[in-house]
């Protein structure tokens, strides 16, 4: 942001009072632009290490990936194997919760072929709609994500025309046309639930920034590549009505007796908005595991 | 490609549907390139730009809209967030704050609330940007004037 050319505008002052059109042209010369270059270079480069979403990886290489590390965190992984089977990364660009989530939701449906959960998040899908409307959305700005989002719901359905295999699913998801588009369609879904229920969210947002709602949504959940915190989870498992488990692998541990892993179920509020972190005697039992490491969501399959 | 494209005649519409509307705003589509796009705003009343209408440029990326359209002043303008110069303007939603839910339409009215509301400590127009850090609102609404004056103002004929 900062550049020190504002000496030359003494020298500019008498010159002329438009801006030449041969500079006009030339829009590679911004020092912000440069900057914005530069990251999108940094972006590109580790891209190449990791795609939007990796490949199911067995438990045993989390473990590796700490050998030398926290015994604390060795423990864990212990712990996680009893239960769970495989990992499948996602790319650490700011929208790894929506990417994993995105991935899960669509494989998940890929999996079970559960026609009934399809029509039920279109309901939902259709609230979110109208909840953007309602908060003053152009249509133009979000219905080409809406879109893209229900047209692979309806891919991974079998039995359609255009109906695409698991290994269509995974190539359409490390495709930034497509993959992109779904993330922010989920970041329109999550910043229209937050503004429908701000009165709910604000302590939370209160308690993370000095953000007002509005401020929030636009700075931190409608622009990419802006990582997701519990009130973007609470709040598109609220409005898509998806539970979501998050596993905690941290340095946290317990006081006495063995080492165990926190995790939290995400359970959606049907209607009612008393408290959008259900208990845990809820016999609703999340189909998306997530593995959250500080700062990363990766996806977890249970065994 | 085509998705951006799909985006930007959707906005061409709707900027053609709501001429009216913003009565500050003439937002105008090159007629050969819908990637290029030109803006006249008129400068807030209450401050040194009004009276002015600015002149604004929009180059408009392929992966728009995910990516944020690059905006810049034509008309010469003292401004702590414009470059004196290149015309560049130092807004967050045309960096990383961008977002899919603006339009060029809605990046008008940013920059309009921009022009009334500078940001003098992230200047990147230095001269102007010290004279509002150092409490001089006499100069720096003088020398904001005289440049309206000068360069956003129909000569006197």
């Amino acid at each position: 942001m900062q550049n020190q050319d504002g000496a030359v505008a003494d020298r500019e002052k008498e010159s002329a009072v438009s801006i030449p059109i041969s500079e006009v042209d030339d829009w590679a010369n911004f020092a912000d632009d440069d900057i914005m270059q530069q990251q999108s270079a940094i972006h590109a480069e580790e891209a190449k290490k990791i795609p939007f979403v990796g490949d199911k990886e067995p438990l045993s290489m989390l473990a590796a990936e700490y050998e030398s590390g926290s015994p604390i965190l060795l423990e864990k992984i212990k712990v996680l194997d009893q239960q769970y089977a495989a990992i499948r990364r996602t790319r650490g660009d700011g929208n790894c919760f929506f990417r994993s989530f995105m991935f899960s939701y669509l494989e998940h449906i890929l999996e079970s072929q559960d026609r009934a959960e399809v029509d039920r998040i279109k309901g939902n899908v259709e609230e979110c709609r109208k909840t953007l409307q309602s908060l003053g959305h152009t249509d133009f700005t979000f219905e080409d994500f809406f879109s893209l989002f229900l047209e692979q719901l309806e891919c991974v359905l079998q039995g359609n025309e255009d109906s695409i295999s698991q290994d269509e699913l995974i190539l359409r998801s490390r495709d930034q046309s497509i993959s992109d588009y779904v993330v922010m369609f989920f970041r329109f879904v999550t910043s229209g639930e937050i503004r429908k229920r701000s009165e709910f969210f604000e302590p939370f947002i209160l308690g993370l920034t000095n953000a007002t709602v509005e401020q929030f949504c636009k700075s931190s959940v409608e622009p990419m590549g802006e990582e997701s915190d519990h009130v973007h989870i609470t709040a598109l498992s609220d409005a898509l009505g998806v539970p979501i488990r998050v596993v905690y692998l941290d340095r946290s541990s317990c006081d006495i007796g063995g080492v165990s892993v926190n995790h939290h179920d995400f359970l959606p509020t049907s209607g009612d908005k008393s408290n959008a972190k259900g208990g845990s005697t809820d016999p609703v039992k999340p189909f998306i595991t997530l593995l959250y490491r500080p700062g990363h969501y990766d996806i977890l399959y249970p065994k | 490609m085509q998705a951006s494209r799909a985006r930007l005649f959707k906005e061409y519409k709707e900027v053609q549907r709501e001429k009216t509307a913003d009565p500050d705003i003439q937002l105008v589509c090159d007629d050969s390139n819908i990637f290029k796009w030109t803006a006249l705003i008129k400068g807030p009343s209450e401050t040194p730009y009004e009276g002015g209408v600015f002149q604004l440029a929009f180059a408009v990326p392929e992966q728009y809209p995910l990516q944020p359209p690059q905006v810049r002043f034509l008309t010469k303008i003292f401004h702590p967030n414009v470059h004196f110069k290149t015309g560049e303007i130092c807004l967050d939603i045309l960096k990383n704050a961008w977002s899919p839910a603006w339009t060029l339409q809605s990046v008008c009215r940013a920059i309009i609330a921009l022009m009334a509301h500078p940001e003098p400590d992230s200047p990147l127009n230095c001269d102007s940007g010290n004279l509002l850090r150092s409490g001089d609102m006499r100069g720096f609404q003088s020398m904001a004037r005289m440049y309206t004056r000068l360069a956003a103002m129909p000569k006197k004929g």
